[in-house]
């Protein structure tokens, strides 16, 4: 038995991942109600075919708001999503009360491996609290996407495993989950896989911020990033599957918090962060571009102007709302009447008062003087923008993401604003 | 929210006497304090300050010796002295809010584009003088409950500028006066320009919001020099010629950031330079 002590985003994925490579997985969390809710498969998180993997192997899952039932599992997870603060700050205390509340009812031979997302230190520093776990004690680094995250979970890429020797075989039951994968394995001390974590997001967004700096630069001289970035990919240094789309900054919180977590050991230790400052800079800079482009392109012609929005998520496929760029665009627009339509997203009735959710996206469009596309769905490239045209007033779209063709749109007479190219 | 008065010190400056234009078509009652009512440099000027500012006065500093009074130490210590007795009256006033009127030359633009939280970094000592001033102003303002406002606004221009500044408004004299517009290089440079009645008509606005913090108050839109000086030449009249002379430093571009003035007054729009240069224009010719 595979035990992920933690039932949010991440201990659901996983959990379902592993009873999907045939282990029975009790799955634990001190909340009864969502215990109750995920055994009669009502999943409280979004991923593309999560819900159909859950279905397929129910008969595996095991949910349980009990932790004596721990006891039954070779190995355990925790698997808890730390929550960032407005800052983007850890906040480890629940991990920390999780793991106080589980460890007296681990079997004593059991493997605890932490999933969660912690600043280096903290694993082998679990250690002085827990000696007994001393020799059985892993840290392993999760790299999920949210909207791709079963994908992720099924197929990794590798399993990066902070150790306390790494030298030293791993225990079998461990190995027998992580071999079920057929990914390479990369034992390494604790501290460097805590950090490996943070180093991935670190060359993540040093390519997401390169990219956009650029990208702004092609706006201004007449050049299209989409015909850079292809040369870029063929590049070895630089490879095919990089971060080359141009965005409005990052969010979604994993990736804003890495970057505090740097600059937080680097002040400790007195090393030079000024690069992560830069990207945290660029990152706020880029969030409002759009609402610079509504007031420079549409508020300054029509300060009365309506708006419809289409997209309220941080990201494509997930319902996730976490440092959204869209929801933050609408905090800056309150004067403004607001249409706006997400496929998965339903914010409560009234919560803002200049925002009128539609039901569907060409709804939205009705009577507004332009269309903001936030968040690049896949159904809205399905809308004909000679629908968009006769559901506007306006002819004005500003699509950051290019979500929609611009050749196709201004063929039907819209003018769009798109990253990374200058206006069609 | 109205404020109850307005009071202008720095009575005689292109700046003040434009905002106190704007807050008489706004109906604010205000009051505009010039040097020769109360002279900053001396030490009497803290207990004229206190007869003069009422609790619960907005309070605008717009008081100062400009770069073209002079650029030295002598000037700077001057401009200095005015602040510290400004300090003085501000530690124990009740103003219901205090504005400073700064300058974009407190950044000195390697961060581009500047924004309010760009650092803070002396050029020369016209641009020390406003950091320190600031400074002081914040410091003086701490212990009470008076919002302060750090305004820092860019080139101006319009009619009644009264230092004839490199830019619109020594172009427009030149313009008219000689038929030609000097140059410098080839006018490479981009800088923003706050057209004079949105500077007054953001600072009414902070007036009425209350607002505190810093401001830039710019137009969001550098262009460069050579663009302003060909659109004034059209202005003034199919004779005026560009001259160009050497240039003495190197090319530098200054662009500003306008989320933050976005964010905050979401309904201003600023006048476009060429509506802001024809209305310039205008005034300037109505008045020969």
């Amino acid at each position: 038995m595979i035990g992920f002590i933690g039932l949010s985003h991440l201990g659901i994925v996983y959990g379902t991942a592993t009873a999907a490579k045939g282990f029975d997985m009790l799955g634990f969390d001190p909340d009864s109600d969502l215990c109750e809710a995920l055994a009669a498969g009502r999943l409280p998180v979004a991923e593309p075919g999560l819900d159909a993997l859950s279905a397929t192997h129910r008969a595996r899952l095991h949910f349980t708001a009990d932790p004596a039932r721990l006891a039954a599992c070779q190995v355990v997870f925790f698997s808890r999503d730390v929550p960032t603060d407005s800052e983007n700050r850890s906040d480890l205390g629940p991990l920390r009360q999780l793991i106080a509340l589980a460890a007296p009812h681990l079997a004593p031979d059991a493997v605890v491996v932490i999933l969660c997302q912690v600043p280096p230190g903290f694993t082998r520093a679990l250690i002085d609290e827990y000696p007994s776990l001393a020799s059985r004690l892993y840290y392993q680094v999760e790299t999920l996407i949210f909207g791709a995250a079963v994908e992720r979970a099924l197929r990794p890429e590798r399993y990066m495993i902070g150790c306390a020797d790494p030298a030293a075989p791993l225990p079998p039951a461990y190995k027998q989950w992580l071999d079920a994968f057929a990914c390479p394995l990369l034992p390494m001390r604790y501290e460097s896989a805590e950090l490996a974590k943070i180093a991935i997001n670190c060359y993540l967004v040093s390519s997401v911020s390169t990219t956009n700096t650029l990208a702004e630069i092609c706006e201004h001289t007449g050049a299209d990033w989409s015909e850079i970035a292809p040369a870029l990919r063929l590049d070895r240094r630089i490879g095919p599957h990089a971060y080359l789309t141009p965005g409005l900054g990052i969010a979604g919180g994993n990736l804003e918090r890495d970057l505090v977590t740097v600059r937080t050991l680097s002040a400790q230790h007195g090393t030079e962060s000024g690069t992560v400052s830069a990207w945290q800079l660029n990152s706020r800079y880029r969030r409002d571009w759009a609402l610079r482009k509504i007031h420079a392109l549409v508020f300054s012609q029509n300060p009365e102007a309506r708006l419809a929005i289409w997209g309220l998520a941080y990201k494509q496929d997930t319902h996730s709302t976490k440092n959204s760029q869209s929801l933050a665009l609408i905090e800056s627009l309150a004067c403004a009447p607001l249409s706006a339509y997400d496929p998965q997203v339903r914010l409560a009735g009234g919560a803002i008062a200049n925002l009128r959710q539609a039901p569907s996206a060409l709804e939205a469009c009705h009577n507004a003087d332009a269309l903001v596309v936030m968040t690049p769905w896949k159904q809205f490239t399905s809308i004909a923008p000679a629908e968009i045209k006769a559901a506007l007033r306006g002819h004005i779209v500003i699509d950051p993401l290019r979500t929609l063709d611009p050749a196709a749109c201004k063929a039907a007479g819209l003018t769009v604003h798109q990253l990374g190219a200058a206006a069609n | 929210m109205k404020p109850q008065r307005v009071v202008i010190l720095g009575a005689s400056g292109f700046i003040a006497c434009a905002l106190a234009r704007t807050l008489a078509a706004g109906q604010i009652e205000h009051r505009a304090i010039g040097a020769a009512e109360i002279d900053l440099l001396k030490p009497e000027s803290l207990a004229q300050l206190q007869s003069a500012v009422r609790e619960g006065d907005a309070l605008v500093i717009c008081s100062g010796l400009t770069p073209d009074k002079g650029r030295d130490v002598a000037t700077l210590m001057k401009n200095l002295t005015m602040a510290q007795h400004l300090a003085a009256f501000l530690e124990t006033a009740k103003c219901a809010h205090v504005l400073y009127i700064s300058s974009d030359a407190v950044y000195d633009g390697r961060e581009i584009p500047i924004r309010e939280t760009s650092p803070r970094q002396a050029t020369d000592l016209y641009s020390l003088m406003h950091i320190a001033r600031e400074q002081i102003v914040s410091v003086a303002t701490a212990g009470t409950r008076m919002p302060l406002c750090i305004f820092c606004p860019c080139a101006v221009y319009g009619a009644g500028d009264t230092h004839h500044s490199y830019g619109p408004n020594r172009y427009f004299r030149s313009a008219l006066t000689e038929r030609k517009i000097t140059v410098f290089g080839q006018g490479e440079e981009t800088r923003d320009h706050v057209y004079i009645d949105d500077l007054t008509r953001l600072l009414t606005l902070c007036l009425l919001h209350r607002s505190a913090g810093t401001l830039n108050a710019v137009s969001g839109n550098a262009v460069t020099f050579h663009d302003v000086a060909e659109r004034i030449a059209k202005l003034c009249g199919d004779d005026v010629r560009l001259e160009c002379l050497p240039r003495s430093g190197p090319i530098t571009h200054r662009h500003f950031d306008v989320t933050e003035r976005i964010k905050a007054f979401p309904t201003f729009a600023p006048t476009p330079l060429g509506r802001g240069l024809a209305e310039t224009h205008r005034r300037l010719t109505s008045q020969r």
